[in-house]
């Protein structure tokens, strides 16, 4: 799928949103320790700004509860001094990280379930809304694609809200990239990518990070046509039902507004439609001649 | 009509014709290792990314399966300006298998730069009372001003009402090749490569004034070296703040004069000391080592009815588009032509082609039609090309028709003849008829009278 040709901007220039997994649940018990993590991320982030003086990359990380922009490199204040730029970043992810643990033990109420998924949904709407910000801003804007930094599992519950913020960029012609560094494949990202025309993949090993980083994610979009990227073996399809928020491989689907549910159901619950089972052979009033 | 292209060489190009020491001594400042790697093809960037950390070197053949196969031409494009600019060095192991490495500096200092970021060249000066710093859109209007003052100078020294302090050696220096006086009363006229210079757009008009500003210096004592590496990092500087000039070296102080000149600095008189600040074309000196595209807003609407209205009071902008159009009348914030045949007709009589004037015109489009898709009306941008192309539509070659041939033997040895030395333009072998370039017809006579 071709990108959205950047409007009077060499090819070169490109956005490039981060959204980085913070869920602490994860990284307790990661192999890679979040710090290390950093070294990696944050040389690649300089790199990025490297390529080209116009670049520009925003970082928003992805909490289990919440979502929050972390840094933008197209604040007057970001250039000057790049260690205090890297201090800030580190300093407003713990705090963040902080917020977000407040966040998730007074909505759990006596802390019940511990999330272990983080809020994937939340942060790819926030990009996407930044992204339209940006295209709003005038003629002139650079290329810009989302990348995903993901470790945590998919929450089957943000099925529905993840698809849609799929579908959104893909018609805004907007490529997500997924790195997984956590141990297992995510359907959702890999759904992403494969639908948006971005690059999935799952380093083996992790702590040569940023040389898979700089590999797979550094170039922009049009030199991307000619460059032999990664491809997944396979994209998993599954899809999670509506109701339960289980992942199903067979369902009933709804034929007004294509919900799917894992048991029969009387009424669709996204769109209202009664489903009244109707036999085959009965007659049914012809409307035309 | 030969196309003579006027060949902005990049700025690149000089860096990369230096000698290797001298090269390699300047890749010990990280503000040039910068530069250089923002100037590169972005397939040349990515290599440079994912070799920065291994030490080993890798094979010519492993980084071609790099690239999907309609992607090769540009991968020797890209490899072949790293070596040129010695970023990656071959290397010749045993099994005579060409393998690259990185430049041992280059990769120390992008190293360096990712894991710790950059810095600024040097600090500027702290926000001081007494003098009163100009503003960022003042800068910029200087240095348009200075800029225009200076092309026009360049083009034609009486219609200026300041001259700048270049001496007359210089500016003689930058005319050569735009300009050439055919007689010596006469008034210097522009040249084919003139056109299409002032037809360029800024920041290609700026490197090559810079490139003959840098090939002039040995002369004046300067070494190339370090005016390069100065003004590489100039460009890193923050616009809008001031430095003070003891930073500089004797060398960098000569040029900042010149500099002042052309509009990329703006010199002031300090308390104690004197300031410069760096311009908005100082800043993008890194950005446009690439061909990157003009920034600046867009002043020139064309209408469908091929009449033009440019949004500008500058002489220089009325100059340039009385290359090409008709001028019909100047207000005071407007200049309204059209652009006619006969227009036309003059503008390529002069060298200008089609595509640049197609792409001037697209490039300082207006920001009310930049938008829209196309920018100038595809009714114009055609009707500029028929006319081009009515040019060349018939060709005119002196040469020779030969007929009446004895002989079809002879016929085809005459052929043959013409065709060894590439002047065979026409043959009619039925009726024996062959048509030779003029500049054969002596050696043709010669050749025949041998044959009989």
């Amino acid at each position: 799928m071709a990108s959205a040709p950047s409007k009077l901007y060499q090819d070169d220039v490109s956005l490039v949103v981060a959204l980085l997994d913070t869920n602490p649940f994860f990284w307790a018990a990661a192999s890679l320790p979040f710090s290390e993590f950093l070294h990696h991320v944050i040389p690649f982030i300089n790199s990025l700004l490297l390529l080209n003086q116009l670049n520009r990359v925003v970082l928003i990380a992805t909490g289990t509860s919440s979502c929050g922009y972390i840094f933008d490199s197209g604040d007057g204040n970001a250039s000057g001094n790049s260690n205090a730029v890297c201090s800030g970043i580190i300093k407003k992810l713990e705090d963040f990280v902080g917020k977000d643990s407040k966040i998730g033990k007074g909505s759990n109420g006596d802390g019940t379930r511990p999330a272990i998924s983080s809020l994937l949904s939340g942060s790819l709407s926030l990009a996407l809304c930044y992204i339209q910000r940006i295209f709003r801003s005038g003629t002139r804007h650079p290329q810009p694609r989302i990348l995903c930094l993901q470790g945590s599992p998919d929450g089957p519950e943000q099925y529905v809200a993840v698809m849609n913020s799929i579908f959104s960029a893909q018609r805004l012609m907007i490529p997500i990239d997924s790195c997984i560094v956590g141990a297992q494949h995510s359907a959702f990202l890999q759904q992403a990518s494969y639908i948006t025309g971005g690059v999935y993949l799952k380093p083996q090993q992790l702590d040569g990070l940023f040389q898979f980083l700089a590999a797979a994610f550094a170039t922009d979009l049009h030199s991307r046509n000619f460059l032999r990227l990664p491809k997944p073996a396979g994209v998993d399809f599954r899809a999670s039902c509506f109701c339960h928020k289980k992942t199903i491989d067979m369902g009933y689907v709804c034929s007004v507004c294509l919900s799917i549910f894992c048991k029969y159901h009387k009424k669709c619950s996204t769109c209202g439609s009664e489903f009244n089972q109707v036999a085959p052979d009965s007659t049914i009033p012809d409307q035309k001649h | 009509m030969p196309q003579v292209r006027i060949v902005a060489r990049n700025f690149m190009d000089m860096v990369a014709a230096l000698p290797a020491a001298k090269l390699d001594k300047l890749y010990d400042s990280s503000f040039i290792c910068e530069a250089v790697l923002r100037s590169l093809p972005p397939l040349a960037k990515k290599y440079v990314l994912q070799m920065l950390f291994l030490d080993s070197p890798l094979t010519a053949k492993s980084m071609e399966e790099w690239v999907l196969p309609d992607g090769l031409s540009k991968h020797k494009v890209a490899i072949d300006r790293l070596l040129q600019l010695r970023v990656f060095m071959e290397v010749n192991d045993r099994k005579k298998e060409p393998s690259y490495k990185m430049n041992q500096k280059f990769q120390s200092n992008m190293q360096k730069y990712l894991t710790t970021g950059g810095t600024v060249p040097r600090e500027p000066m702290p926000l001081n009372a007494a003098v009163r710093l100009p503003s960022v859109g003042e800068l910029e209007t200087y240095a348009m001003e200075q800029w225009e003052c200076f092309l026009l100078q360049l083009i034609n020294s009486s219609q200026v009402d300041k001259s700048t302090s270049f001496s007359s050696s210089m500016m003689r220096a930058f005319q050569r090749g735009l300009l050439n006086s055919s007689r010596d009363n006469e008034a210097p006229r522009l040249t084919e490569n003139g056109f299409q210079f002032l037809l360029m757009e800024t920041n290609a008009q700026l490197w090559y004034i810079i490139r003959e500003y840098i090939s002039s210096a040995e002369e004046r004592g300067m070494d190339p070296t370090d005016l390069i590496s100065f003004l590489l990092e100039l460009s890193f500087h923050t616009l809008g703040e001031a430095y003070s000039v003891n930073t500089l070296t004797e060398v960098q102080r000569l040029a900042i004069k010149d500099l002042a000149d052309l509009g990329l600095v703006k010199y002031l008189q300090g308390r104690k000391e004197g300031l410069f600040m760096p311009t908005k074309l100082a800043t993008n000196l890194s950005v446009s080592l690439s061909d990157a595209s003009s920034r600046k807003e867009g002043f020139v609407v064309v209408e469908t009815n091929f009449r033009m209205y440019a949004y500008s009071t500058s002489r220089l902008h009325c100059e340039i588009l009385r290359l090409f159009s008709r001028i019909e009348y100047q207000l005071p914030n407007l200049i309204v032509g059209a652009i006619t045949k006969e227009s036309l007709y003059n503008a390529f009589e002069n060298g200008i082609t089609a595509e640049q004037i197609v792409s001037f015109l697209q490039q300082n489009a207006h920001p009310r039609v930049a938008e829209k898709m196309p920018s100038v009306p595809e009714n114009v941008t055609d009707q500029i090309r028929l006319w081009e192309a009515d040019r060349n539509r018939v060709e005119m070659t002196p040469s020779h028709l030969y007929e009446d041939f004895p002989s079809k033997d002879l016929f085809e040895a005459c052929c043959d003849f013409a065709r060894d030395y590439g002047c065979l333009l026409w043959q009619d072998t039925k009726k024996m008829r062959l048509i030779v370039k003029g500049e054969l017809h002596q050696q043709m006579r010669d050749f025949l009278r041998g044959q009989r």
